[in-house]
């Protein structure tokens, strides 16, 4: 089942990222050297607190309404209700939050806190669900004008909704026909693609964009933000600021539905638009086909046509129906014949469009990825990692898995402009985590990685470690087949397809706890998060100690509540237990609350007197460009590592 | 001081249980109805150049929010079912308050003023709405009228709660029912009999008023509404008087300075309504975003009333309210855009529209 499934609805509208964009440089971190301009808006001078410094992380769905259901029988009847209805966030809790993994790591960006409602117009809720807290991959340069950088970029979302409620009132068919469908697992699968983002703070859309995406059933067992199916591996082409494919389709899954034998395929994040946001660019009628692996590739005959999966022009055609990508948030279905069907059961499939456009799974048609990709730990810690391996669209047993460190997509920072400092190194020290023993691929195709943190110390440290700065370390591992028959040879990857993992500290805090050991603490939340002068100054432990039961509150919540302190969570167990130590019994210490930002208000954002930091300026491009210029494997390539 | 229209009042004389409630449930309304006001001053003052006045306002606040809770633990007590949850239970601004004579009060959601030329200031507005019956004038007593005030429609509930409960032995739900306690609200009262009853109705009208004989609210300690919103007036904290006789010499606004800076106030519009704001505006974005905020609160609010007098329950209430003065607090002081200062509207709106209005 999953969202790529008959029984389905899509939906289309905008979403809110108001991320905050102070911590956007790592070098901001150093609390011995952060100055009051960090926390205002970039200039055309200066790239100061980037080009959102007052952002609260809210991540809100704006103007979400169903655009189209549909059943294994066909389209949701026109007078079946779902059809009027929008798709909300929570009505009844403060707005989800998106959170960075660690300002050296800025690619893999979670929501936490989400409940995904849908209602009726009036915001009657039907249906409530708990979004399992995700990350975001295969981020790419889709924009192919108008507009690069962040503005320019898309990503897709894929995750679940849990604890769902079904009101007694339900009078969709569609609706009744999804909770019978979700039954055995309590489990919708949801998936959504966000691109346009507006970075413009004087526009009503700033740090909006565009959001389409599709909820379906979820089956018992099933990965919660990947698809057992059928991959399309894309090559990358030199250049672009996340990535761009070379036959100009991205990354995307499919599946064969052994319900129906219809081929239903997930284009959302996969067509490239003419600008942020907008129309579909036309890559010519998308053909799928089946590569006969008993054929070289040269000969003309082993690419075996099946059909035309999704047409560029006429009625149904993806670059020129207005509203189509909104009322199939790019999902495409074909069916398929039993002769096709048994073509494809052991080769690869290619999709084609314009001359030079195409895209195609792995000739072997293996995929491995991790469902999860995004942990935080402490030393002494394990997690258990779920890695799924499939062929041909279907669980892989008995594959062996191996796990190497990665770090080629991490972020350190250059000391050069914007970046007020050299950031720390990332992945370092090296031997901190430990890989278990992976077993082979059980019947599911799943091996379980279990990792287990040392204390990394604090590698990340400023002025040689002398001055507090990130915390922990920050690491990437990328799972592969063991046997190379499986691995996908050649140049198709998905460098998004990693492991992240921030590793704290080890932090013993002395008894009792005073000012002197958590002010730096509260000083880099105080510096990095203006937002948070709305309701005191962190950093002044008078006014800490005039809301202990706020704070209190705050930082005992469950890190899944969206209220919950930080809303980075980027504050590592032990240092969140030292600090509620200290709300208990505010101690003084030896250390005074630096004055120049005790006295400051909310800063007044200065107007950019032009187009923002200057051309060239990583800043100009949004955080997460600048972010990925950062990565070591671009530097590589650009010849800049040294 | 707030006159009431006298409908407010009816049927108490010759009480029925339907009726009481009916009343329990206007009372919320009104003790709701002036959280709007007071927030939209608060939040258009700069907490910097105007601390001690946004202190006293928040203050105020917090309490206005206690006699609401209060008011819903009177009416849950008895078997009723406090409605917040609607879009009427929200007052249009401008306007009179809930139940109140229109040609008494006129109040509207503006930025804090202190004086008016020729008019009546925003704290004028507080300072009437919060007037007791019988205001301790500390040397600056003014005659006013005896018609129907905010403390004869407590004392009239009261009275028919002890009306209703002579006859009918079962009225109070002697287990709690819905009930906010202290745990979750400090000076909340669990009400599950008349005295108990009474004392949430006291603890709404003193903290108000104060007594007849002091301005000291005797729940909680501090003065009542009325002298705070009179210590920004008099730009002084007021401060006991040792050895004074006389009740009105008892107490002076002689204490710390209480100054407010005309300077740090926000120039947002007054009583904007969504209208006000162009449909697709960025204005209008951060208002629809505040009010879909808003009324997520009310829905909290309205299960936290309804059964789900919990813990978890009071919190995500709580983090609401710390989202809308984020919200409010940045799009009133020019956050993002100093060049656009927006006024929420404080409308109820279930469902978040997109930008494009």
């Amino acid at each position: 089942m999953s969202y790529l499934s008959s029984l389905r609805l899509h939906f289309a509208g905008e979403f809110q990222a108001n991320i905050s964009t102070v911590n956007n440089d790592p070098g901001h971190f150093h609390n011995a050297t952060f100055k009051d301009s960090y926390q205002t808006m970039q200039t055309a001078q200066a790239a100061n607190g980037w080009f959102n410094p007052q952002g609260d992380a809210s991540f809100r769905l704006l103007g979400c309404t169903v655009t189209a259901a549909w059943t294994a029988a066909g389209p949701a009847a026109p007078r079946d209700p779902i059809l009027t209805y929008v798709v909300a966030d929570s009505d009844g809790a403060v707005p989800a939050k998106l959170v960075d993994l660690d300002p050296e790591q800025q690619l893999v960006s979670e929501i936490w806190g989400l409940e995904v409602r849908i209602a009726d117009k009036h915001g009657n809720t039907v249906l409530r669900g708990r979004y399992v807290p995700a990350a975001f991959t295969d981020i790419w340069d889709r924009a192919s004008g108008g507009g690069g950088g962040d503005v320019g970029a898309g990503a897709a979302y894929q995750s679940v909704l849990e604890d769902l409620w079904w009101s007694e009132a339900i009078t969709s068919p569609f609706l009744l026909a999804l909770k019978q469908a979700s039954q055995a697992s309590g489990r919708l699968s949801i998936k959504f693609n966000v691109d346009g983002l507006n970075a413009d703070f004087r526009s009503p859309r700033f740090m909006c964009g565009r959001i389409a995406g599709t909820i379906g059933p979820a089956a018992p067992g099933e990965p919660r933000h990947l698809v057992v199916g059928r991959h399309f591996l894309a090559v990358a082409m030199a250049g672009g600021n996340f990535f761009t494919p070379v036959g100009g389709l991205n990354h995307f899954p499919a599946v064969i539905e052994p319900e129906t034998g219809r081929l239903i395929a997930d284009l959302g994040n996969a067509l490239s638009t003419a600008t942020p946001g907008g129309a579909i660019n036309d890559v010519g009628d998308l053909q799928l086909a089946v590569v006969d692996p008993s054929r070289p590739r040269s000969d003309p005959g082993a690419v075996v046509p099946l059909g035309t999966l999704a047409p560029a022009t006429g009625s149904a055609g993806y670059a020129q129906v207005p509203g189509w990508y909104a009322r199939t948030a790019g999902v495409v279905v074909m069916p398929l014949s039993e002769v096709q069907r048994r073509w494809l059961e052991h080769a690869p499939l290619a999709v084609t469009g314009h001359a030079s456009v195409g895209i195609a799974e792995a000739p072997n048609g293996t995929y491995l990825r991790a469902d999860t990709y995004v942990y935080r730990m402490s030393p002494g810690e394990s997690v258990e990692i779920p890695i799924r391996a499939m062929q041909w669209g279907r669980p892989l047993a008995g594959a062996a898995v191996s796990v190497a460190p990665d770090k080629s997509q991490l972020q350190p920072t250059p000391a050069e402009p914007p970046y007020v400092e050299a950031g720390p190194p990332v992945a370092t020290p090296d031997d901190v985590l430990a890989v278990g023993p992976l077993p082979r691929t059980d019947a599911d195709g799943i091996t379980t990685l279990t990792l287990t943190g040392r204390d990394p110390g604090t590698p990340r440290w400023f002025n040689g470690g002398r001055d507090y700065g990130i915390d922990g370390q920050v690491y990437g591992l990328r799972p592969s087949f063991a046997d190379p028959a499986l691995a996908v040879p050649g140049p198709q990857v998905n460098q998004w397809d990693f492991i992240s993992v921030l590793l704290w500290s080890g932090f013993a805090a002395p008894e009792p706890v005073t000012w002197t050991i958590v002010q730096p603490i509260f000083q880099q939340y105080a510096n990095l998060y203006p937002v948070m002068l709305r309701f005191l100054n962190l950093a002044d432990p008078e006014q800490l100690r005039e809301n202990l039961p706020l704070l209190t509150l705050a930082f005992s919540l469950p890190v899944s509540d969206p209220n919950t302190m930080p809303v980075t969570r980027d504050l590592s167990p032990a240092k969140r237990e030292a600090i509620l130590a200290w709300l208990a019994n505010p101690l003084p210490g030896d250390v005074a609350a630096p004055a120049a930002l005790a006295a400051s208000s909310a800063p007044t954002p200065r107007p950019p007197a032009g187009p923002g930091p200057g051309a060239g300026n990583p800043a100009a491009k949004g955080g997460k460009a600048a972010a990925a210029a950062r990565r070591l494997i671009v530097q590589a390539r650009n010849g800049a590592q040294s | 001081m707030i006159r009431l229209q006298r409908s407010m009042i009816a049927g108490l004389d010759r009480p029925d249980l339907a009726t009481v409630q009916a009343k329990l449930q206007s009372a919320i309304q009104l003790e709701h109805s002036t959280i709007p006001l007071y927030l939209y001053a608060l939040y258009s003052l700069d907490p910097q150049r105007n601390g001690e006045i946004c202190g006293i306002i928040q203050e105020v606040v917090v309490e206005e929010m206690l006699h609401m809770i209060l008011a819903c633990n009177v009416l849950n007590a008895i078997g009723g079912t406090p409605g917040i949850d609607t879009p009427d239970f929200i007052p249009t601004y401008p306007g009179a308050l809930p139940g109140g004579v229109e040609s008494d009060l006129f109040v509207q959601l503006a930025p804090f003023s202190k004086t008016v030329p020729d008019g009546m200031s925003q704290l004028d507005c507080f300072i009437q709405i919060e007037e007791p019956e019988h205001p301790l004038a500390f040397k600056a007593l003014a005659a006013v009228e005896e018609p129907v005030t905010i403390g004869q429609f407590y004392a009239k509930i009261s009275q028919a709660l002890a009306d209703l409960a002579a006859t009918d032995p079962n009225l109070f739900s002697a287990t709690p029912r819905h009930q906010i306690g202290p745990d979750l609200m400090p000076e909340a009262v669990v009400v599950t009999d008349l005295a108990s009853a009474r004392q949430a109705i006291e603890t709404i009208v003193e903290q108000g008023e104060g007594t007849t004989v002091s301005p000291l609210a005797v729940v909680g300690g501090g003065y009542a509404h009325y002298y705070r919103f009179q210590e920004i007036r008099h730009g002084r904290r007021l401060v006991p008087v040792p050895d004074a006789v006389e009740p009105e010499d008892r107490y002076s606004y002689a204490g710390a300075e209480v100054p407010f800076d005309p300077a740090g106030v926000y120039a947002v519009p007054t009583s904007p309504s969504a209208a006000t704001y162009p449909a697709g505006s960025a204005a209008s974005v951060a208002n629809d975003t505040f009010n879909y905020t808003y009324t997520s609160l009310l829905k909290a609010l309205h299960a936290m009333v309804n059964g789900a007098a919990t813990p978890d329950q009071f919190n995500r209430a709580l983090g609401i309210m710390m989202s809308l003065k984020s919200q409010a607090r940045a799009m009133m002081s020019g956050l993002p855009d100093p060049g656009r200062l927006v006024g929420p509207s404080f409308e109820y709106l279930p469902v978040l529209p997109g930008t494009r209005g």
